[in-house]
């Protein structure tokens, strides 16, 4: 309920009339109390709604203007549809990139549920490399790990086939990552800690009581385990299934390295192709809208799967919660979860460095197949791959600090209830989680790239795209934090003398601070890994390391790819270190 | 594409058999004073920046450091793509109304015939192109609106696991079924090489080429460079479309390849830069193009296997004199009408 | 003067009004309570007069000056009062000492006074021993005293509190009611005190208004709120009663079965003749007699005990007078004892019956 003044004007109308009227001389100063008395709160609201449509909703407004446009005249034309639908090629993409979001997402969850249920119910040793695990696929671009599965599963040259091949004297190849499976499991592998973070902290809060509930009716730990803690974890794992597919539609790197040697043309490929010359700008956002749909109507089908059941311990305090004993059957989950860590993280991570420091990473380890020449390259010979570096940890860095502000104003906004239509700031925060970032990106190309802002090539343009891509993230940590501040903290502030800036400053803030933190670093990490919006954004001189690290891609150079990619990974790694120290162990993997 | 014809090309590379490294170095390092003049107001500018699709990463930035160097106080931004990408950026560019680009460089010479065509490039003919060699020279834009900046050679790269004896000898061996899941190839949609070599070998054998092609099942990746990678590491033998001068210094650093030089022609693309009209620093540009016409050029891709453009530079070591080989040299207006042809059967012959 | 003055204070959210035309005068140094059930619009007018809600109508003086009015309402920071809340929102990140200095630093205060007055304050609630310490390393009772410590060093003009013992279990509840009283017998503060306990509104105002739906009911000092209620919901609300609806006629109030001497009763009674009266009687204010007691001039009725309930304390039996559909709730000590269908007389006290509106 919001207090509306307009509301209750009209309401007690009646009621004014026979007030008893103040005296007179208080009623002179009335005006001047009003100006004085008025708070800077409706001013923020307007700036705060401002930035919001200017980030989320002009961009997409003119991304659907745009489609119906046609180029040049600006004339309204469904010919764009009937372009970017015209074409079997272009249905066959559409097709691909929904079978692969389904099918990455199902891995992922099949990776990710039984590691969740072993570090949150069970007794299963080794739960901080689990966590490790998953901090570490969480951490690792995914198009850097496409390239080390690429170094790992090349049918030739692949290590895995090598060593398949070299014990079983085989002819073939064990795994092919230039196939639609492989890049699914490629996709999955880096995708599955967000099934992993929604599910365990599901299962966190329910009780043990569930469990002894349905033991003492006779159900063994396997059948508990089946019908009760799982179904009750079930709106997580299907919020986590949702999150990897929208996270696998929108993902443009790897379908780039890996789907076109696999021959898999997918959506955000073949929106790479609208931009071919001659930039068919209204062809993409038309052909961007299925994708829209899509999420918007995933969104809505979770609604309705979840709205009938009751999934009351979803709510509920946590109760007494103890760890199922497993006996030698933990033993086999830890397999399950060393398997999948070594599967996402040790394995392509170490094959990346031994790329980088390879003349050719084909010839494996050898004294003489060893050099530094690739880092060399990297750090004294490429004039731009230390101004990426740069220009990355800038770019993040601004874009996590501005979605921030935004974020933690219009968390504040809402939950104190300052303005009315709060909600409406809440929701323009929240629109980005449902928009693909590359479809973002094409609409602040259509928005903002030409005159009159003329904002394409510039830093600014990447930084705002990077804020509105995040803002969801910022805003869903911010919230949390907010909402676990009471508010009559501050108000115990203000009615001792505090204004309300002060009183954020003096006790909401220091309060706030490690939280707003831990979400800073992730939008950080994230927003230095982007690359799906800025591939279409930068400019010669805001080539991100990313974008730097695609348009090496393009000549199969790998070795000076891994290099780079070990300078990134070296990079977040610091990131994840500090975080840890200031703002908690799990300050990355908290359920958001 | 101006009139560069076979026969001028091989009397260049003639010319480069005989030519020697003339001047002392030291000399050379004086610069002229019409470069001198320049150099002052690019000094001015401070920078550029070069979109190319031509060498890869590392001769381009190479360049970029030798024109540095040369021109103190004038930074080079690379920007090195495959040709079409880099094309794709400079219409971005162009659609958003923006000039972020000094210098642009590709494979594909139909780009520069269409800048030409849409009035976005600056007009400048390099004091230093009389310098060049003839047939060089003269494959630039007659009215002085680009100048070959690349003469790119492209071939047949072999894994040295694959011998000489039962190595393909021509394009059209590559269609034989021993080599099922052996050949790697770049697409059209990204490098302008393979497009011509697309053009070129449509002409010769018609698209049918390419769907027996395809019952091989290339590997596909983006660059015309992207095999050398590919076979370095064994992941596959035969490398379709390589540019020379990527192979050869892989070569040179001790990787088992070598090169092939098709018996139905190796694939020749003299390729074009161009200055932008609307270029934020157009002295830097120009001079940028009295770079790439001078020896100081030509002697800092020479250590990267890159044809010379000078009598002064000699060719690079390990490759054949172009006057030995049978060349496929599709002209301008081919390619301009061919290559996007070539990438929408491409796209639906091979599925990407 | 009156320190603190609610005229017609309104507040509706969207349709629903909770504060409704409450109008309150404070004096200096008063402490007044607003009591009422949960929902009843009283932490709504708190924090209207603490500034931190604008009132849809009417308006908020302090000292002659309006503070609160649609559409103007003078921040809290500037209203120089303090509050108690719930939560106590101690600030989990300052130390007691911190939390207690924070007032008045931002009142500029030097700081050898703020030290001075710190310490002061802290000794009067017994917390100086504890003044390093965070409030994570307190218990709820410390945490309480510290938010009293807080609220008060400042000397604030009105000093808000909005159930401030809700959170604390039964002996410290009563211990720190004792506390409030004291404080503010100390200080003399202007005090609103928020509270659906009437017990504790008893033991600290000075005179407490009860709040029903919006509206206060009715204003008074503590002991003719339970002697005296003037509503049928204060009736109902402060003690348990038995309200009994009659007919005023002819100098006799006629009730179901019998009737009373308008003269007896001590509350006075409506002048115009032959309307409906409802009144109240405290179960403490009847007796019961086994025998017919000797005539004292008080009303007796027979009647048969009909229910009965040990307390511990006290009986609470029901009773049924002879003749009439009446269901009188009468309290006794434990020693009178009375068996179910027991014939007792009740003998009622004319002068703790009151009349309510």
């Amino acid at each position: 309920m919001t207090p509306s003044a307009s509301d209750g004007a009209a309401m007690s109308g009646d009621t004014v009339t026979v007030l008893p009227r103040p005296a007179a001389a208080s009623r002179a100063g009335g005006l001047l109390d009003r100006l004085r008395n008025i708070e800077p709160v409706s001013l923020l609201w307007a700036a705060l709604a401002a930035a919001l449509l200017f980030l989320v909703a002009a961009p997409l407004v003119k991304l659907f203007v745009a489609s119906f446009e046609t180029q040049g005249t600006g004339a309204f034309t469904l010919s764009n549809y009937a372009t970017a639908y015209g074409r079997q090629r272009y249905l066959d993409a559409l097709v691909n990139s929904l079978t692969l979001g389904l099918l990455s997402a199902a891995i992922s969850v099949v990776l990710a549920v039984p590691m969740a249920w072993a570090v949150s119910r069970t007794d299963m040793p080794g739960k901080g490399l689990t966590w490790a695990a998953v901090l570490g696929a969480f951490v690792v671009p995914p198009y850097l790990a496409a390239i080390g599965w690429i170094l790992l599963a090349g049918p030739n040259s692949g290590f895995v086939n090598q060593a398949w091949r070299w014990l079983t004297g085989a002819e073939g190849a064990l795994v092919n990552v230039y196939s639609f499976t492989g890049l699914a499991l490629v996709i999955a592998l880096n995708s599955f800690p967000l099934v992993f973070i929604l599910v365990k902290a599901a299962l966190d809060l329910i009780s043990s009581e569930m469990e002894d509930a349905a033991n003492i009716i006779g159900a063994g730990p396997w059948t508990t385990m089946w019908k009760v803690t799982l179904p009750l974890a079930w709106p997580a794992v299907l919020a986590g299934f949702i999150l990897v597919f929208l996270e696998t539609i929108a993902l443009f790197g790897t379908p780039a390295i890996i789907g076109i040697p696999a021959r898999i043309n997918v959506v955000t490929t073949q929106l790479w192709q609208f931009f071919e010359y001659p930039v068919r700008v209204e062809v993409a956002a038309a052909y961007a809208m299925p994708l829209l749909l899509v999420t918007v109507g995933l969104i809505a089908v979770q609604k309705l799967l979840l709205g009938r059941k009751g999934f009351v311990s979803q709510t509920g305090k946590g109760g007494e919660r103890r760890m199922v004993r497993l006996g030698p059957f933990r033993w086999v989950l830890f397999g399950w979860c060393a398997g999948v860590g070594a599967l996402a993280v040790v394995m392509p991570v170490l094959v990346l460095i031994q790329a980088s420091f390879a003349k050719a990473w084909g010839r494996g380890l050898a004294l003489d197949n060893l050099t530094l020449r690739n880092y060399a390259l990297l750090l004294f010979e490429h004039e731009m791959a230390l101004t990426s570096v740069w220009n990355t940890i800038w770019f993040s860095a601004a874009a996590a600090t501005i979605a921030g502000a935004i974020a933690l104003l219009v968390a504040y906004l809402v939950n104190r209830r300052l303005v009315p239509f709060g909600e409406v700031l809440g929701f323009l925060c929240m629109a980005p989680f449902v928009i693909p970032g590359i479809v973002m990106a094409i609409g602040f190309y259509a928005a903002y790239a030409s005159p009159p802002l003329a904002l394409y090539g510039t830093a600014t343009l990447l930084i705002l795209a990077f804020t509105a891509r995040f803002l969801p993230i910022a805003y869903a940590n911010s919230q949390a934090a907010v909402r676990a501040v009471h508010p009559e903290m501050e108000e115990a502030a203000r009615i001792l003398g505090a204004g309300r800036l002060q009183s954020i400053a003096r006790v909401t803030a220091p309060l706030l601070k490690k939280s707003l933190l831990g979400g800073w670093l992730i939008v950080f990490i994230l927003a230095s890994r982007e690359l799906s919006a800025a591939v279409f954004l930068v400019g010669p001189r805001t080539r991100t390391m990313s974008v730097l690290l695609y348009d090496l891609s393009e000549a199969g150079n790998f070795e000076v790819l891994a290099a780079f990619g070990g300078i990134l990974l070296a990079i977040t790694l610091v990131l994840v270190a500090v975080g840890m120290k200031l703002a908690g162990r799990d300050f990355m993997l908290r359920r958001e | 594409m101006a009139r560069i014809t076979r026969r001028g090309v091989l009397a260049a590379a003639a010319a480069l058999g005989g030519g020697r490294a003339g001047g002392a170095a030291a000399q050379e390092q004086q610069l002229l004073p019409h470069e001198r003049e320049l150099h002052e107001a690019a000094r001015r500018e401070g920078e550029l920046t070069w979109y190319t699709g031509q060498m890869q990463a590392e001769p381009s930035e190479a360049i970029g450091r030798a024109f540095t160097e040369r021109f103190p106080g004038v930074k080079v931004n690379v920007v090195r793509s495959t040709s079409q990408v880099a094309f794709q950026r400079l219409s971005q560019d162009a659609r958003a109304g923006v000039a972020q680009c000094d210098v642009f460089s590709s494979v594909d010479q139909s780009h520069l015939t269409l800048l030409k065509r849409q009035e976005r490039l600056a007009q400048y003919r390099p004091l230093n192109a009389s310098g060049l060699i003839p047939a060089v020279r003269e494959a630039g834009d007659p009215d002085g609106y680009f100048q070959v900046s690349y003469l790119a050679i492209y071939l047949i790269g072999r894994h040295r696991r694959v011998t000489e004896a039962e190595a393909p000898r021509s394009w059209r061996d590559l269609l034989d079924p021993r080599w099922r899941g052996q050949i790697a190839v770049g697409h059209p949609g990204f490098s302008g090489a393979i497009g011509s070599l697309c053009v070129a070998l449509r002409k010769l054998y018609g698209w049918d080429y390419f769907r027996q092609l395809e019952r091989n099942r290339p590997h596909i990746g983006r660059s015309a460079g992207d095999p050398v990678t590919l076979l370095n590491a064994g992941e596959r033998t035969i490398g379709m479309g390589v540019p020379s001068p990527t192979t050869l210094l892989s070569i040179a650093r001790g990787n088992p390849l070598a090169l092939v030089y098709p018996a139905d022609g190796t694939l020749m693309v003299p390729a074009p830069s161009g200055a932008l009209r609307n270029a934020p620093h157009p002295n830097a540009a120009r001079l940028f193009l009295e770079f790439i016409a001078s020896p100081a050029y030509s002697r800092a891709t020479r250590p990267f296997f890159a044809e010379s453009l000078r009598p002064e530079v000699p060719p690079p070591d390990g490759a054949r004199p172009l006057d030995q080989v049978p060349l496929l040299m599709p002209t301008a207006e081919e390619v301009e009408r061919g290559i996007p042809e070539v990438k929408e059967l491409w796209r639906d012959t091979f599925g990407v | 003067m009156s320190r603190l003055v609610l005229r017609g204070l309104t507040k509706a959210f969207g349709k629903l009004t909770v504060v409704d035309a409450v109008d309150l005068a404070l004096e200096e140094g008063e402490f007044v309570s607003l009591l009422g059930p949960s929902g009843c619009g009283k932490t709504t007018t708190l924090r209207m007069i603490a500034g931190f809600l604008e009132p849809t109508a009417g308006a908020i003086e302090m000292d002659g000056r309006v503070i609160s009015s649609p559409g103007s309402v003078m921040p809290p920071e500037r209203r120089r009062m303090s509050m108690i809340f719930q939560s106590y929102a101690i600030w989990p990140n300052m130390t007691v000492e911190e939390n207690v200095a924070f007032g008045l630093k931002l009142r500029k205060l030097p700081s050898e006074e703020v030290r001075r007055r710190t310490a002061e304050i802290l000794e009067v609630v017994q917390m100086s021993h504890l003044a390093g310490r965070y409030p994570a390393e307190l218990s709820g009772g410390q945490q309480q005293r510290v938010a009293l410590a807080r609220a008060i060093v400042v000397k604030p003009s009105v000093l808000l509190l909005d159930e401030p013992l809700s959170n604390l279990d039964a002996n410290l509840r009563e211990e720190m009611r004792f506390e409030i009283r004291r404080l503010h017998d100390e200080f003399r503060i202007t005090t609103v005190y928020v509270t659906h306990d009437q017990a504790e509104a008893m033991a600290t105002s000075d005179r407490i208004a009860v709040m029903n739906a919006g509206r206060i009911e009715q204003v008074d000092v503590p002991h003719l709120l339970y002697t005296r209620p003037r509503t049928r919901f204060v009736a109902g609300f402060i003690g348990r009663t038995n309200l009994l609806e009659g007919r005023l006629a002819e100098g006799e109030i006629a009730l179901d079965g019998f009737a009373l001497k308008v003269a007896q009763l001590a509350d006075r009674v409506p002048e115009a003749g032959n309307r409906p009266i409802l009144l109240s009687v405290r179960p403490q204010s009847m007796v019961l007699h086994r025998t017919p007691p000797s005539a004292n001039g008080r009303p007796v009725l027979p009647a048969m005990v009909a229910e009965r309930v040990y307390l511990g304390e006290s009986w609470d039996y029901v009773v049924r007078p002879r003749d009439s559909g009446l269901r009188l709730r009468v309290a006794a000590p434990p020693l009178q004892v009375h068996e179910v269908g027991d014939p007792v007389w009740l003998e009622m006290d004319p002068r703790q019956i009151a009349v309510v509106d």
